[in-house]
């Protein structure tokens, strides 16, 4: 951050500002308008709307990627303190990830920006106020008259529809680009189908998943959305579950998930999915008539020739014709990252033939949603010729920071120069504003109004849920103003004196023509709701274009030589505008378990061949570039690829993100693909550099030794019912390594002395007793969960040093073991959430000499935080290691002002010293209880939902009364597959974890 | 048996006075640097606890899921070394072992010193230092009490009570010989030993409700030496940690204090003898005895080692196999052996009479001792590192917060044991009186 940029203190007066805004004139639970937010209401005088103690929701939309989720804003005096999912919104269902939660990170980061800043006569920049920069952008608007470039990232909504029409109106172009969009999708859909548009899968409907480098569960389009249909069709019902088959060189987040990952070379997929095509198309005769066409282009992908194409044993080739062919209907996805080489268009138009061969576009590839990925990368490149030819004058960006996610090799900086005025509207210094002479400090998404139109039938609406933290205007208002300034067209095409006017315009459109009545009645109705919600359109027919079979399965060009490399988005940063918030910095990757830092990945065999073990910094040299990084020796990777996350390696943006890690982007040619930028298509030679540096994982060993801590069963026997040590003997494994009867029959004693126990004190009284269910069938290791408990909890970041030292205070944390890769056994990783499992004989009560940790009436491990005085006991014989220490004042240091506006008034803030723990959030227990007793009646199966829980896209856990026999979690816990995680202990674990489903060698 | 030493002072009882009072003398400069020494290190303590007050026991390397490390290892370190004084001083006492008389005394003025500082830690190890009290039961408007289950209260209570008994011990085996002190001393230090010696005068009825009371403290501290470091060892044993939970563990911590004690008496007063010219009252004789039972209690140790090695394969336990192949091959294998060798093996050369009575040998057995008996405690809590869930493992870094503790405590018990040295008798003038012939009655003299 440049040393221009000043931070405004907060003092008292601006936080009375900030938190005793009262959104004026609403009631109601969800949903209200809050028209009048200009106006401060004092506490002094409460607004009917405000109970102090009650928490505000406010249904709002997520800007944090295109899918536009929708939010459930929980705010507690005028503040917003936890975004959940809106449970009505058809994209995410009440769930939300890890990455739109944390977007209050981005509100109440110390780092956004206070005001506007613009370049003063000595070209340096400095703090200019609000209609000095409004004038300066409307002069240099019109001065430039018509050569007006605007590179815009925001995703389809008025918003975005306002910056066309204003461009338009001022003379100009625009350019809508995000990192990762989908240019390969779009160009395929165009090819093979001849539509402009992205397909939206159904995965829930899918018997058989295939991907080809699309990390659909991570950063792939929509992850929630997909998530959920994943779990719809891969979690075990009790009767089946579909396959899923990840062809990629490296095992992502969504591979792990995969039952197999099968690593053909990187360029090679086309084949793969020609020949899969080939086979479905020979062996079935379902598919389209028009597919018929294809049938001469397919033949030539036989089997053998797809297996040398790949480098895969023609069986597994063979296999997975077989597989794909017998179900129906599938799905086959390709577009992501993972397989973004110069090729991936003509995979993605491979991928679209599988689909349609296979009968599948129409029942689990729907077009006809409206779903747009952008201009493309092409449209950059275009514009970066522009401004070096001269033909740009003005440069807007808007929700976008190409000098961060576009590759330095290219020359889009130095084209950028020759501007003579560019602008950006953003939250924070980045790399961006840096080069910009004028800096318009955005509002948040959470204190403005907008809507986001993510796909066709659904109409999410923002609103601003509290008084912007810093005082700055909405972009849309910024543009309204510099249109009036400018004048004539401009100032025609908007009549609106603001931007919520033009919005309610827009949506007053809506309105009649929905035939609704009263607009103010559609209106608040539609706020409370967070948007409409349309049915989904009924699916477009889509039929071969001219020349969709004009395919080739060419290896792509890799550029440089060595080792493939393999950069990805990182499911935490992002495009790199996660990497400013501690929560998702904080959050281990979910594959390798990092934190904080950047590595390279690489394979046990490659890193043995260089003599080169984890931590040892490796120097990448590409063509274009050269990095170093830390080493994490990774099983999941194929042999001749390395690969690093993106999203780290800022030189801007603000002092969590600034100087950390390195940008993968750096080794990359900023050429085109046609149409996208080909992220796979380096080769790196690395190097040693001798020094070391320690990788911040927070895992121990990556091997559960035989423990049973995540337990699988095979398919075939989870589908007869039985239980996990039925499953071991099915298999003729023998004993299980643990024996459920000589268990039981060894405490049996114990186990009645501990029940007599319960017939004393309040522990006789008839309270509910709380469980939770896991199911592992489901769970995807996305770490959503662990954010939400973060946000929940006041958990407060420890930083890397700390991380160094397994001091991470993860209240609940993802353990993942690798199973395999050795012997040539396929490497496969599970997943296990590991929170406190509230023992009912807990071995950290009794060892507590001061009672600070003791049992609840209602059978939780309470932790009263005032009277630890922090001997550590409890959690040295905590077996499941669910405790955690606050060995500094960690909270000082996490809760920077304005960071602290977001915490929990519920929770304790903890001190130094003392030891703290999941309660299976026991604030919303006692919130529910209170509840239901100031309405008269009992609490109801449902009522108390842990943040954990309702984070879930997944639907993996299980909360409630294991008292009630009709509760949903006695109902999940009587499944065969339960278990209890070191169940031999005798500690009677609240938490019943039930074993993953594994497709064994019977498919 | 001729081979035995003779463990009788060739001296007259005028003489023994003579030559322990002379210990009290103007100090050598050897004396000071030591003190200075012990000083400044328990500075360095000082200054590294008030930098743990004031940001956090984060300063030391703590590395979860090992909460506990080098300060509790210290603790128990320091706690064993105050088992060997009181064996010596009572247990021995009461079996009339006559060799005791010339050590006893600098032993249990460390073990005093010893449970002192061991006293320290629990305090310093806590996380809010300021509310340590909140450990001990006091009456208190809030009605709360500490919790009886916890091993760490037992803890308390065993520790205080040790303190309480060992002082008490130490203090009224001082008086005889204070007031001995007292009438070889003259000016304000008369009146400062005069008060010490509260109204000592030697009558016969004085000598009797002495005795009597020494023999009943005696008895009251024997059972102390086993229970202290049972209740001591089942902070890890009552737990449920793979390498802590073990029925073998009391035996096994008891064995290992007295052994422990015994090497830091050997490595207190091998030095303190020559420095205080007391040669002729310690002599290789008391040496060879402690070296006795140096070699059984070491003896103890292996096979106490071997047994839980024994055990872990034995039981089929996954975990506990694990620990222990951990403990041996692991990251810290460095600990497991340096525990074994100097534990273990190094006691053993003690079969060699050569070796007992050789002073020099001794002296580095002595410190061999030392070190591994710190490292058994390390390397236990170190067991920590690698409990039931792989995904949670880690490892032991200390830092310099860890190594500065572990100095100032050498510093506070060498400060005190130095000035102790230096203003109190370190051999018992009475006892050591009592074992010499009866000299034939003449004036002025008892």
């Amino acid at each position: 951050m440049s040393d221009e940029m000043k931070h405004e203190p907060l003092d008292r007066r601006r936080f009375l500002k900030v938190v005793g805004v009262a959104g004026a004139g609403t009631a109601a639970l969800t949903g209200c308008s809050t028209d009048k937010v200009e106006k401060l209401i004092p506490y002094l005088v409460q607004s009917a709307d405000q109970v102090p103690g009650i928490p505000t929701i406010y249904a709002s939309t997520c800007t944090e990627c295109a899918a536009g989720c929708g939010l459930h804003v929980r705010t507690r005096e005028a503040r917003a303190i936890k975004l959940e999912g809106n449970p009505r919104h058809p994209v995410n269902a009440g769930t939300l990830c890890a990455r739109g939660q944390a977007s209050l990170q981005g509100l109440y980061n110390p780092d956004r920006l206070t005001g506007p800043m613009g370049r003063n006569g000595a070209g340096k920049m400095s703090e200019v106020l609000w209609n000095e920069a409004i004038d300066q952008l409307a002069a240099a608007i019109k001065q430039a008259g018509g050569k007006v470039a605007v590179v815009s990232g925001t995703p389809a909504g008025t918003m975005s529809d306002l910056i066309d029409q204003w461009t338009a109106a001022v003379g100009g172009r625009v350019i809508r680009y995000q990192a990762f969009d989908h240019g390969p999708v779009q160009l395929a859909a165009k090819k093979v189908f001849g539509v402009e548009e992205l397909p939206h899968h159904d995965f829930a409907a899918a018997k058989y998943i295939l991907s080809f480098g699309a990390d659909f569960l991570e950063t792939w389009h929509g992850p929630i959305e997909n998530q959920r249909g994943f779990a719809a069709a891969h979690g075990f019902d009790g009767k089946g579950m579909a396959k899923f088959v990840y062809v990629g060189p490296r095992m992502s987040l969504t591979g792990m998930n995969a039952d197999q990952w099968v690593a053909a070379a990187p360029g090679s997929e086309t084949s793969l999915a020609l020949g899969l095509a080939n086979a479905v198309l020979a062996a079935r005769s379902d598919a389209p008539a028009d597919a018929a066409q294809l049938k001469a282009m397919l033949a030539a992908y036989t089997p053998d020739k797809v297996a040398r194409d790949t480098g895969l044993p023609p069986d597994t080739v063979r296999k997975l014709c077989r597989e794909f062919t017998k179900a129906a209907p599938s799905l086959a996805v390709a577009g992501g990252i993972g397989a973004q080489h110069r090729g991936a268009a003509e995979l993605c138009a491979a991928v679209n033939i599988l689909n349609y061969v296979a009968g599948n576009v129409g029942k689990t590839v729907h077009f006809g949603f409206g779903m747009s990925g952008g201009s493309g990368y092409g449209a950059m490149l275009d514009l970066e010729r522009a401004m070096n030819a001269g033909e740009i004058d003005a440069v807007i960006f808007h929700d976008s920071n190409p000098l961060y996610t576009l590759p330095k090799s290219g020359g889009f900086q130095a084209a950028l120069a020759k501007v003579r005025f560019k602008a950006t509207t953003t939250m924070f210094w980045d790399e961006t504003a840096a080069v910009c002479d004028l800096v318009l400090p955005s509002l948040h998404s959470l204190e403005r109004w907008d809507d986001s139109r993510p796909r066709a039938g659904v109409h999410g609406l923002l609103q601003p849920v509290m008084e912007p933290v810093f005082k700055n205007i909405a972009t849309g208002d910024v543009l309204l103003q510099v249109a009036r300034k400018i004048g004539g067209t401009a100032a025609a095409t908007f009549t609106a004196p603001t931007y919520e006017a033009h919005l309610k315009g827009v949506w007053a459109g809506v309105a009649k023509a929905r035939g609704a009545g009263d607009f103010d009645t559609f209106w608040r109705g539609a706020l409370a709701n967070g948007g409409l919600y349309d049915a989904a359109p009924a699916p477009a027919i889509v039929r071969l274009a001219a020349g969709a079979g004009d395919i080739k399965a060419d290896q792509p060009a890799f550029d440089g030589e060595g080792l493939i490399f393999a950069p990805y988005p990182s499911s935490m940063y992002h495009d790199g505008r996660g990497a400013n918030r501690p929560w998702l910095l904080e959050n281990p990757d979910p594959v390798t378990r990092i934190t904080w830092q950047s590595w390279i990945e690489i394979n046990p065999e490659t890193a043995r061949e260089m003599d080169i073990r984890e931590g040892e910094i490796l120097r990448l040299n590409s063509p274009t570039g050269s990095i170093e990084a830390s080493v994490y020796v990774y099983p999941g990777i194929a042999r001749d690829v390395l690969a690093m996350p993106l999203g780290l390696g800022h030189t801007e943006y603000g002092r969590y993100a600034q100087g950390r890690g390195v940008n993968a982007l750096d080794l990359l040619s900023a050429k085109d693909g046609q149409g996208f930028l080909p992220y796979l298509s380096t080769r790196v030679k690395p190097e040693k550099t001798g020094r070391f540096r320690k990788v911040a994982k927070t895992e121990g060993n990556p091997r559960e030794l035989g423990r049973g801590i995540t337990e699988a069963i095979p398919l075939a026997a989870a589908v007869k019912g039985l239980t996990i040590q039925q499953a071991y003997q099915a298999a003729g494994k023998g004993e299980h390594e643990v024996n459920p009867e000589l268990e039981a029959e060894a405490i049996k004693g114990f186990r009645e002395g501990q029940l007599e126990e319960r017939k004393y004190g309040a522990y006789a009284l008839d309270n509910p007793q709380w469980g939770m269910v896991i199911d592992l069938a489901r769970c995807t290791g996305c770490s959503a969960c662990v954010t939400a408990c973060y946000a929940e909890n006041n958990i407060p970041w420890v930083g890397e040093e700390d991380i160094f030292r397994g001091r991470e205070l993860s209240w609940i944390r993802i353990e993942r073991y690798f199973e395999g890769g050795e012997d040539g056994e396929p490497i496969k990783a599970r997943v296990i959430p590991m929170l406190c499992q509230q023992c009912d004989a807990a071995p950290c009560e009794p060892v507590c000499p001061v009672y600070a940790a003791y049992h609840t009436a209602d059978g939780l491990n309470g932790q009263v935080y005032n009277r630890c005085v922090g001997t550590r006991y409890c959690a040295n014989n905590c077996p499941y290691k669910v405790r955690y220490y606050n060995w500094y004042a960690y909270a000082k240091r996490a809760f920077v002002e304005p960071l602290n506006l977001q915490l929990n008034p519920d929770v304790t803030v903890r001190a130094r010293g003392i030891m703290e723990k999941c309660t299976f959030c026991i604030q919303r227990i006692r919130g529910a209880q209170n509840t239901a007793r100031l309405e008269d009646r009992p609490v109801a199966d449902g009522d108390v939902v842990p943040a954990c829980a309702q984070a879930c896209a997944s639907g993996a856990i299980t909360f409630g009364n294991v008292k009630d026999p009709a509760s949903r979690v006695v109902q999940a816990a009587k499944n065969p597959r339960g278990y209890h995680v070191l169940e031999e202990l005798n500690t009677r674990p609240a938490v019943t974890y039930l074993a993953r489903v594994e497709y064994g060698s019977e498919a | 048996m001729t081979a035995m030493l003779d463990h009788t002072p060739k001296m007259t009882h005028a003489e023994v006075t003579r030559d322990v009072v002379a210990t009290l003398q103007t100090p050598s400069r050897g004396y000071y640097l030591a003190l200075f020494g012990a000083i400044g290190l328990f500075l360095v303590g000082l200054g590294t606890f008030v930098m743990l007050l004031k940001e956090g026991l984060g300063l030391a390397g703590y590395n979860p899921p090992i909460f506990w490390s080098v300060y509790i290892t210290t603790f128990v370190f320091w706690v064993g070394i105050g088992h060997a004084g009181t064996l010596i001083s009572a247990i021995l006492f009461l079996f009339r072992s006559p060799w005791r008389t010339a050590v006893y005394r600098s032993t249990e003025a460390m073990t005093v010193f010893a449970v002192m500082t061991a006293g320290l830690f629990p305090i310093i190890h806590i996380g809010r230092q300021w509310i340590f009290y909140w450990l001990l039961p006091y009456p208190n408007q809030r009605w709360l009490w500490p919790n009886f289950k916890s091993p760490l209260i037992w803890d308390v209570f065993a520790i205080s009570t040790y303190l309480t008994v060992s002082t008490t011990f130490l203090i009224v085996g001082l008086v005889p010989d204070i007031a001995a002190v007292r009438d070889k001393m003259s000016g304000w230090r008369k009146k400062l030993y005069g008060a010490l010696s509260i109204g000592w005068t030697g009558a016969d009825s004085q000598w009797r409700h002495y005795t009597r009371g020494y023999v009943y403290l005696a008895a009251l501290a024997t059972p102390l030496v086993l229970s202290v470091h049972s209740v001591v060892s089942w902070d890890f044993a009552m737990s449920v940690i793979p390498g802590w939970h073990g029925t073998i563990f009391a035996p096994y911590f008891v064995a290992g204090a007295i052994y422990s004690g015994i090497g830091m008496v050997m490595t207190l007063v091998i030095p303190l003898r020559k420095v205080l010219k007391i040669e002729h009252l310690i002599t290789e004789y008391h040496f060879d005895n402690l070296s006795k039972l140096t070699l059984l209690t070491g003896s103890i140790l292996f096979y106490a080692y071997t047994m839980e090695y024994f055990v872990a394969w034995y039981s089929g336990n996954t975990f506990e196999q694990t620990t222990f192949w951990m403990r041996a091959f692991g990251p810290m294998w460095w600990g497991g052996w340096t525990m074994i060798i100097c534990n273990g093996f190094v006691s053993q050369l003690l079969w060699f009479k050569k070796i007992r009575t050789n002073l020099t040998a001794l002296f580095v057995i002595s410190i061999f001792i030392n070190i591994g008996m710190w490292f058994e405690r390390f390397v236990i809590i170190n067991s920590l590192g690698n409990d039931f869930l792989p995904y949670a493992w880690g490892r032991m870094n200390p830092t310099w917060a860890d190594w500065g503790i572990l100095a100032g405590s050498f510093g506070w018990f060498g400060m005190y044991f130095l000035l102790f040295a230096r203003t109190f008798p370190v051999v018992a003038i009475q006892e050591l009186k009592e074992i010499i012939p009866m000299p034939r009655r003449k004036r002025g003299a008892h």
